[in-house]
């Protein structure tokens, strides 16, 4: 409800003690002969003279439409917004559950490497990692450097840097005497299946034909 | 069940009348209370007609008796609409004869539907966030340990002249700002969400006045609200400014629109801006409201925009101001507030 205006001020008695106050003003400003008389004489100099509202306009509210939406956050879960997008269904593919900021404790999103096609996988599938060589040394491998990686993280940030250093020169030296006793196991077979792993015909990097030529073939092979 | 059903359909194809007469006859009218006004009935009778008690028409009257050929008959139409209350357009003083319904009788002219849900944020903050922040803020005081008073920050007068007597109190020394005393957080003093208002300032506007309608819109689709367009401030040659252009546009919303903007912002806008960190833990104007900015590309992320991004000129999309008031009396307990909703900080705490 708007604000209704005051009564107070048109109150003959009171528009008597206005003239009273200032009887001058009448004097200064005469009533125009434009206005219409009103049967009381201090009706029409207070109104002469002040800006009386009679009336407050109600006004209609302007109220662009708006849509209930189902919003579904990345996570799955659902809640309804009042929203002037005409979606009846948002679907997020990135919120706050599935950001990092939000969500200091999920592991998953600590990724570093950006690999939403998968296409680092499959290259890594394709052509495997330096240290998949050695088998049973490199299983270890990468397990003891990521708990010497998760060591400091636990202790603290501050002495955060020196220690893991010092954590990195521990899992090297654990390392060490692993890797020369596989060594003294076999000194040759790492070596040779490091060769036979460069010797063997790969389909996919070898013999592979261009497309023409693949052409050519499938046509031939038709025919006959 | 069955039965019974099967039993009365056979006897909804008999004609009305008969069926009529046959339940007129076969029901027997012995009700306790029907008795009772029997007994009455002498005296009853002198008090009221009733229409029960009427003779039953006769074939003859009930043939003249055709409703449908009056209005047939009839030349001139009734009137089409029904008689409708339009309340008056306008408040002419609560000793009017005729008064304006109260806002929320539907058929008055500043009524606002709703509300239409309950936003997910508003329910959080009453379930878990105020009673959380009361919890943490609680300060234990010893029963009967003094308060502590407050020092007057307004300077009084020395004395040294006679006209000193009874003047006002000075505002403090470099400006009449007083800024607010942080009230503790009580079971009655809990900061909350007042309102979001957002503002944007085109300069470009003054050129092409496209500018503005852009921008305009862009607001409206952001908080649902008519946003109001305003004017510059000062005189700038050199960026070519004048008082009065028009300029920009801003509007406010409050209560449930507040939450759900802030609830947007948080959840959906906040995590796809690239690189983001959070908001400047610097912001603040020391009295508890926090304000931070958007870019274009930043504003293009919300879902109503982007919903039809395609409507708005990719060059003329503007950036915003957002100001959050809350009820807070400081910034650290409004950035207390916020971190509750979910709103990253970073950098240095300035107060």
């Amino acid at each position: 409800m708007g604000k209704l205006p005051s009564t107070v001020l048109r109150r003959p008695s009171l528009a008597g003690c206005l003239l009273t106050t200032s009887p001058n003003l009448s004097l200064t400003h005469p009533p125009s002969p434009t206005a219409v008389p009103l049967p009381h004489h201090a009706a029409t100099t207070a109104a002469g003279h002040h800006q009386v509202r009679h009336a407050t306009f109600v006004l209609r509210h302007r109220r662009p439409y708006q849509f209930t939406q189902l919003v579904q956050l990345s996570d799955g879960s659902t809640f309804t917004v009042r929203t002037t997008s005409p979606l009846a269904l948002y679907k997020s593919a990135r919120d706050s559950r599935n950001h990092l900021l939000w969500q200091p404790s999920e592991t998953s999103l600590r990724n570093v490497e950006v690999d939403e096609a998968g296409k680092l996988a499959a290259f890594r599938e394709r052509f495997g990692k330096g240290w998949d060589l050695e088998s049973p040394a490199a299983g270890a491998q990468p397990e003891e450097a990521a708990a010497a990686a998760e060591a400091p993280s636990k202790e603290g940030e501050k002495a955060g840097s020196q220690k893991k250093g010092d954590a990195k020169i521990e899992a090297k030296q654990a390392e060490a005497p692993t890797q020369e006793a596989a060594a003294q196991e076999d000194p040759f077979d790492s070596l040779v299946d490091l060769i036979s792993s460069y010797s063997t015909e790969d389909k996919n990097i070898k013999g592979g034909l261009s497309a023409k030529d693949q052409a050519k073939k499938d046509k031939g092979g038709k025919k006959k | 069940m069955a039965s019974l059903r099967g039993l009365s359909r056979p006897a909804r194809n008999l004609p009305l009348s008969q069926l009529a007469r046959q339940t007129y006859t076969a029901v027997p009218v012995r009700c306790a209370s029907s008795q009772a006004a029997e007994v009455a009935a002498p005296v009853l009778n002198e008090l009221e007609d009733s229409t029960l008690t009427a003779p039953q028409l006769s074939e003859e009257e009930k043939k003249q008796f055709r409703p449908w050929k009056r209005a047939k008959d009839r030349k001139f139409g009734l009137p089409s609409g029904r008689y409708q209350y339009h309340p008056p357009k306008y408040n002419r003083g609560p000793l009017h004869p005729v008064q304006s319904p109260p806002a929320s009788d539907p058929i008055a002219r500043d009524f606002v539907p709703g509300p239409f849900n309950l936003p997910r944020l508003k329910q959080t903050y009453h379930s878990t966030i105020a009673p959380d922040l009361m919890t943490l803020a609680y300060q234990h005081v010893l029963p009967g340990t003094p308060k502590k008073e407050t020092a007057d920050r307004l300077r009084g007068w020395d004395g040294s002249s006679p006209y000193h007597k009874n003047r006002a109190l000075r505002g403090p020394r470099g400006g009449p700002v007083l800024p607010l005393i942080e009230r503790d957080i009580t079971f009655n003093n809990i900061p909350l969400l007042k309102e979001i208002s957002i503002a944007s300032y085109v300069p470009d506007a003054i050129k092409d006045p496209n500018h503005l309608l852009v921008a305009r819109s862009v607001l409206l689709a952001l908080t649902g609200t008519t946003p109001e367009i305003t004017k510059t401030k000062a005189n700038v040659v050199q960026w070519g400014i004048r008082i009065g252009d028009r300029a920009g546009v801003k509007t406010t919303v409050y209560g449930n629109a507040a939450y759900e903007f802030l609830d947007r912002c948080v959840h959906l806008v906040f995590p796809r801006i690239k690189d983001w960190m959070g908001i400047a833990a610097t912001t603040g104007d020391s009295n508890g409201n926090l304000s931070f900015g958007l870019t274009p590309e930043e504003v293009r992320l919300f879902p109503e925009v982007e919903a039809n991004a395609w409507l708005y000129p990719a060059k003329m999309l503007p950036g915003c101001r957002v100001f959050i008031k809350t009820s807070a009396t400081s910034d650290r307990q409004a950035r207390l507030l916020l971190q509750a909703f979910g709103v990253p900080f970073y950098g240095k705490v300035r107060n």
